[in-house]
C-alpha cells in the first residue's frame, strides 16, 4: 500500500499530474498528513484518526473539495482503514482520497459528519459492516443490519457460520415507540415498510403534528442482500458482472454494469473497442429512458392517487424501450450484457430491423413527451402540489452528496457523463439538463428533459452504428481469462447511473477476486436528503418528495 | 309532465289490493326492497366491472375479459372472492362501533334514494322536504366514517376519518347552498316538483324544444354543484380521505372481507346518489326524449359515475390544506354569491 511498492498501470502523464496535485494538497494540509498513498484515481493522503475533521475542513474550504462522494471502510491484517473519496462538484476529475487508518484494538476515528452531512449514513454503514467507531458521530447506530446483529460482516474475523439469534422481544420494540413524552402533542406514524408509496421496503419513522411532519427518519436495510460481500467472492472476469443488474433493478441494469466495467477495466488496464463503447452508450441511454419513465409514472402515482392514466402511459412507452433492450441483450431486467473489455455480443440481426425499431421509438417520443407535458407539467393542480414543495437548496444538496437528477433539479450542474467522461459521450452532441427550482417540480422536469437528451444520444449512436464498416465491428478486446490485478492497487471510479453517481471502489490483493468491493449508491445518498426536504411540510408533500427522489431500495440497501 | 301523483309504495299497495296501515307497510317495504335492489345491482356492475373497464380505457389497458362476455362474470367471481375472505378483526378495535360503521355507510346513501324520482312512477316517497331529507341522510355517512376511523385503532384510519370530516364540513355547505339556488326557482323542496318545473320549455330552436333544466338555466350553479359533489363523494382531485399513496387507505385501512365490501358498496352508492341528486336538481330528473324515463335516469347517473372515474384517472389530488382552502375560501364564497344572485334575478323577473 505504500508508494514505493505500487506500480499502477496508468497513463504516466496523468499519474504525474495526480502526484503533483497530491503534493500540492499535502502541502496545504502540512503536518496533518502523516503518509502518502497512491490510488489509481487520485492521490491518497494519510491522516491521523483524531485529525480527520481538521483535514477535511481544510480540503473542503481551501481546496474546493465540496463533494464527499463515498466513504470506504475496510479491515487489513494489521489495521482498519476509512477512505474518504473527495471530489468537487465543479471539477469531477479533481479527486483526492483521505485515508484514515485506525488500530485494531481501538478502531475509533473522528467523524466527518460536521464537514459533510452525507458522512452521517456512510459512517453508520462503515460501523455496521466493518466495525469502525466514529467519534463525534451524532447517531452511530447500525443502518443496514438489524439493531440486534452480532458482529460486523465485512470484518476479517467475522464468522459467517454463526447463527444470528435475536429474540422477538428485541425486535418488537422499534414499531411501538411512544413519542408523547419527548415530542409533546404529536403522533408517531410508521410509514412503511408496507405502504403504497414507499417504492419498496422503506420504513419512514415519522412524527406528525396533525398532518405536518415534525420529525422523520428513513429506516433502511430491509432489502440488504450483501451485494458487496458477494462481489468480493466473485472473480473479476466473469462472476461479478451479473450482480450490478440487481442494484438498481428498475431497468437501469446496463448503467450499473458500466459502473463495474469502468472500475475494473481501469484497474486491470483493459481497453474497450470504440464500436463496443458506442453500443454501451446506446444501451445505457435506453436504460436511462426506461428508468426515468418509471420515475415519472410512479411520481404521478404518488401525487395523483391510484389508477392514473399517466402511470400507464409511462409504462406503455417504457415497454417499447424494454423490447428494444430485450432484442439487444436477450433479457428484460437482468441484462448481464457488458463484459470487461466490451459487450457480450453484437447488435441483433437483422440490424436494419433493430435500427428501424429504435428509430420508430425515437420518432414517437416527442409526441409521447408532449402528452406527458399536457397531462403532468402543465396541469395546474400538479403545479400547486409540486412547485415550492420538497425544497432542497443547492448547498444542502451538495453537503448530502446528492447527485443525478436530484442535484440537477437543485441547480447543480453536475453530470459524470460530461464532467468525467467515459464511453462515447464526449464525442456526441448533447446537453446536461439543469433546473434551478430546487423543488419537486424541477426534479420532475429534469427527468423529462433528460429523456429528450438521451434520445439525442441514442439517435447519434444509431447513426454511427449504422455506418460502421462491417470488418471493424470489434465488440470485445482481448482480455485474459483470469484477471489478477497487482496487489494493493486501489481504484474508485463512478459513472452517471439513472439516479446519480454510481461509484465502485475496488482494492486488489493479487488474486482473481477483489479484496474489497465497495458500492457507492446514488440512492443511498439522495435518500438522506428526505428529512431536510420534508420536515415542516405535510404528509402528502413528504410522499411527493420521496417520489421525486426516485429511489430504488435495491440500490439503497444493496 | 312527470309530476307524480302516486308514489311507488302506493302503487304497490294498490296492486296488492291492500289499504290502511297494512297497505302502507307492505307497499313501503316491497317498494324499498325494489329500489334498494336496483341500486345494489347497479353498484354490482359499477364496482367490480365498470370501474375496471373505465379506468382501463383511460390507461390504454383491457382489464377484465376472461370470464363471461366482456368479463361480466367477474362480478360473480369477485363477489365469491370478497365474501369468502377472512374477516380480520385487529387487536384493540372498539367494538361494536367498528362493526356498526360498515353498515351505516351504505345504508345512509341508500336512504337518500327513497325520495329520488326515477321516472316511470318509481319514487318511494315524495315528502315536502324531499331535498333536505336526501342531503340529511347522505350526511349520516360521515358519522359512519368517523366511527371507522376512531374504532379501527389505526393511525392512518384516524387521519383519514379526520380528513373526511374536514372535507364534509367544507364541502357540504357549498353543496347545500348551491342546491338552495335551485329551490329559489322551484319554490319547493319536493323532488317531484323540482323535476316538474324543469319539464317546461325554455326556448325552442328550429323545432327542438330545450327544457328548463337548471343546468341550462344556471350552468354556473351546475358546475359548482358538480365540484362540491366530487368532494362529497371523495373522488379526485378530492380523494383526500382515502388518499391511497399517503395514508394507505384512510378510514377503511383495517377493514377486510364483508365489511370491506359494505364500505365499498357505500362509496359506490354514494356516487350514484350524487349522480341522482345532480340529475334531479339540474338535469331534469328522469326526463329525456324517446326512451322511458327510468332509462334516462340510469343513463344520467351512469354519466355522472363516468365523470367521477374520468376525474380519478386524469386529475391529480390536492393536498389537504389546499383542499380546505378551496372549500372555505373558494367554493363557499362562490356558492353564496350564486345564491344571492339567483335570488335577485328570480326576484326581479318574477
Amino acid at each position: 500500500m505504500s508508494l514505493e511498492e505500487q506500480q499502477p498501470d496508468d497513463d504516466p502523464a496523468e499519474l504525474e499530474a495526480a502526484v503533483s496535485r497530491g503534493d500540492e494538497l499535502a502541502e496545504l494540509l502540512g503536518d496533518l498528513v502523516i503518509g502518502r498513498e497512491e490510488h489509481m484515481n487520485a492521490p491518497g493522503l494519510v491522516v491521523r484518526p483524531d485529525e480527520v475533521q481538521e483535514a477535511l475542513f481544510k480540503l473542503r474550504d481551501e481546496a474546493g473539495f465540496d463533494h464527499l462522494s463515498c466513504l470506504t471502510a475496510q479491515e487489513y491484517e494489521d489495521r482498519y482503514e476509512s477512505i474518504y473519496h473527495l471530489t468537487s462538484f465543479d471539477d469531477r476529475t479533481d479527486e483526492v482520497s483521505v485515508v484514515v487508518p485506525t488500530s485494531k484494538d481501538n478502531p475509533v476515528s473522528q467523524s466527518a459528519e460536521p464537514v459533510y452531512r452525507t458522512a452521517d449514513w456512510h459512517e453508520r454503514e462503515a460501523y455496521d459492516l466493518v466495525g469502525i467507531q466514529y467519534e463525534g458521530h451524532p447517531d452511530l447506530r447500525r443502518i443496514l443490519l438489524p439493531e440486534t446483529w452480532q458482529g460486523h460482516p465485512l470484518g476479517l474475523d467475522y464468522d459467517q457460520e454463526r447463527p444470528q439469534i435475536a429474540t422477538l422481544r428485541e425486535h418488537a420494540n422499534p414499531l411501538e415507540k411512544d413519542q408523547r413524552a419527548e415530542q409533546g402533542n404529536t403522533m408517531y406514524v410508521n410509514i412503511g415498510p408496507h405502504h403504497p408509496a414507499t417504492h419498496g421496503v422503506l420504513h419512514v419513522e415519522t412524527v406528525v403534528d396533525g398532518e405536518q411532519v415534525v420529525d422523520l427518519n428513513p429506516d433502511i436495510g430491509y432489502l440488504h442482500r450483501c451485494e458487496e460481500q458477494m462481489c468480493q467472492q466473485g472473480t473479476y472476469r466473469h462472476q461479478i458482472m451479473p450482480y450490478p443488474d440487481r442494484w438498481d433493478y428498475i431497468s437501469a441494469g446496463l448503467l450499473n454494469e458500466w459502473a463495474y466495467a469502468r472500475a475494473a477495466e481501469d484497474l486491470a488496464d483493459i481497453d474497450v473497442p470504440e464500436y463496443a463503447q458506442i453500443i454501451r452508450t446506446l444501451g445505457a441511454e435506453l436504460c436511462r429512458i426506461a428508468s426515468h419513465m418509471i420515475a415519472l409514472g410512479t411520481f404521478a402515482l404518488d401525487v395523483y392517487g391510484d389508477f392514473t392514466a399517466i402511470f400507464m402511459y409511462a409504462m406503455r412507452d417504457r415497454e417499447i424501450v424494454q423490447n428494444i433492450l430485450e432484442d439487444l441483450t436477450g433479457q428484460r431486467m437482468m441484462f448481464n450484457y457488458f463484459r470487461l473489455g466490451g459487450v457480450v455480443w453484437d447488435l441483433p440481426e437483422p440490424r436494419e430491423e433493430f435500427f428501424e425499431k429504435i428509430r420508430d421509438f425515437l420518432d414517437g417520443l416527442p409526441e409521447a413527451l408532449e402528452e406527458y407535458h399536457d397531462m403532468i407539467t402543465s396541469n395546474e393542480i400538479l403545479q400547486a402540489r409540486t412547485v415550492g414543495t420538497g425544497v432542497l437548496p443547492p448547498e444542502v444538496a451538495k453537503s448530502y452528496g446528492a447527485t443525478g437528477p436530484v442535484a440537477r433539479g437543485s441547480g447543480i450542474d453536475y453530470d459524470l457523463r460530461r464532467d468525467d467522461s467515459y464511453g462515447y459521450y464526449d464525442e456526441l452532441d448533447w446537453d446536461v439538463v439543469v433546473e434551478d427550482g430546487c423543488d419537486n417540480f424541477s426534479r420532475l422536469l429534469v427527468r423529462m428533459r433528460e429523456v429528450e437528451e438521451s434520445a439525442k444520444i441514442i439517435q447519434q449512436c444509431v447513426d454511427l452504428l449504422e455506418d460502421w464498416p462491417e470488418d471493424e465491428r470489434n465488440i470485445q478486446s482481448n482480455v485474459p481469462r483470469t484477471l489478477k490485478p497487482d496487489e494493493d492497487t486501489e481504484i474508485y471510479r463512478a459513472v452517471e447511473g439513472a439516479k446519480g453517481e454510481l461509484g465502485i471502489y475496488i482494492r486488489a490483493d493479487g488474486t482473481d477476486k477483489p479484496a474489497r468491493f465497495k458500492i457507492r449508491s446514488p440512492c443511498f445518498s439522495n435518500l438522506q436528503t428526505l428529512p431536510e426536504m420534508s420536515e415542516g411540510e405535510y404528509i402528502p408533500d413528504m410522499i411527493a418528495s420521496l417520489g421525486s427522489l426516485d429511489i430504488v431500495l435495491g440500490e439503497v440497501d444493496r | 309532465m312527470y309530476l307524480q301523483t302516486t308514489t311507488l309504495s302506493e302503487t304497490i299497495s294498490g296492486l296488492l289490493g291492500l289499504d290502511g296501515v297494512i297497505g302502507d307497510v307492505v307497499g313501503g317495504l316491497v317498494g324499498a326492497f325494489l329500489v334498494a335492489n336496483i341500486m345494489l345491482i347497479m353498484t354490482a356492475f359499477a364496482g367490480p366491472w365498470a370501474k375496471r373497464k373505465i379506468t382501463a380505457a383511460f390507461g390504454d389497458r383491457i382489464a377484465v375479459n376472461r370470464i363471461g362476455p366482456f368479463g361480466l362474470l367477474t362480478i360473480v367471481t369477485d363477489a365469491v372472492r370478497l365474501l369468502s375472505k377472512e374477516l380480520i378483526v385487529p387487536e384493540g378495535v372498539d367494538r361494536p362501533a367498528w362493526d356498526i360503521a360498515p353498515m351505516v355507510i351504505p345504508f345512509s346513501a341508500l336512504l337518500g334514494f327513497a325520495v329520488i324520482p326515477m321516472g316511470n312512477g318509481i319514487q318511494l316517497a315524495d315528502p315536502e322536504t324531499g331535498l333536505a331529507f336526501a342531503f340529511a341522510v347522505a350526511s349520516i355517512a360521515s358519522l359512519g366514517i368517523v366511527m371507522t376511523g376512531y374504532a379501527s385503532n389505526n393511525k392512518f384510519s384516524l387521519i383519514g376519518a379526520l380528513r373526511a370530516v374536514a372535507a364534509n364540513i367544507a364541502y357540504e355547505i357549498p353543496l347545500v347552498i348551491t342546491a338552495a339556488s335551485v329551490v329559489i326557482f322551484t319554490g319547493s323542496l319536493r323532488m317531484s316538483e323540482i323535476v316538474a318545473v324543469q319539464a317546461e320549455p325554455l326556448v325552442s330552436v328550429a323545432g327542438i324544444t330545450i327544457p328548463t333544466w337548471f343546468a341550462f338555466v344556471n350552468p354556473f350553479a351546475f358546475a359548482l354543484f358538480m365540484v362540491a359533489n366530487l368532494a362529497e363523494i371523495g373522488r379526485n382531485p378530492f380523494d383526500i380521505p382515502e388518499a391511497p399513496t399517503e395514508i394507505v387507505a384512510g378510514y377503511q385501512t383495517e377493514y377486510s372481507s364483508a365489511y370491506f365490501v359494505l364500505i365499498y358498496l357505500g362509496e359506490f352508492i354514494h356516487i350514484f346518489l350524487g349522480g341522482a341528486l345532480a340529475a334531479t336538481l339540474f338535469l331534469g330528473g328522469p326526463a329525456g326524449p324517446f326512451l322511458p324515463g327510468f332509462v334516462w335516469f340510469v343513463i344520467k347517473i351512469w354519466a355522472f359515475f363516468l365523470f367521477t372515474q374520468w376525474a380519478r384517472s386524469a386529475v391529480p389530488r390536492l393536498r389537504v390544506d389546499q383542499f380546505l382552502d378551496i372549500g372555505w375560501k373558494g367554493m363557499l364564497v362562490l356558492s353564496f354569491a350564486n345564491l344571492v344572485l339567483t335570488a335577485i334575478i328570480v326576484g326581479v323577473i318574477a
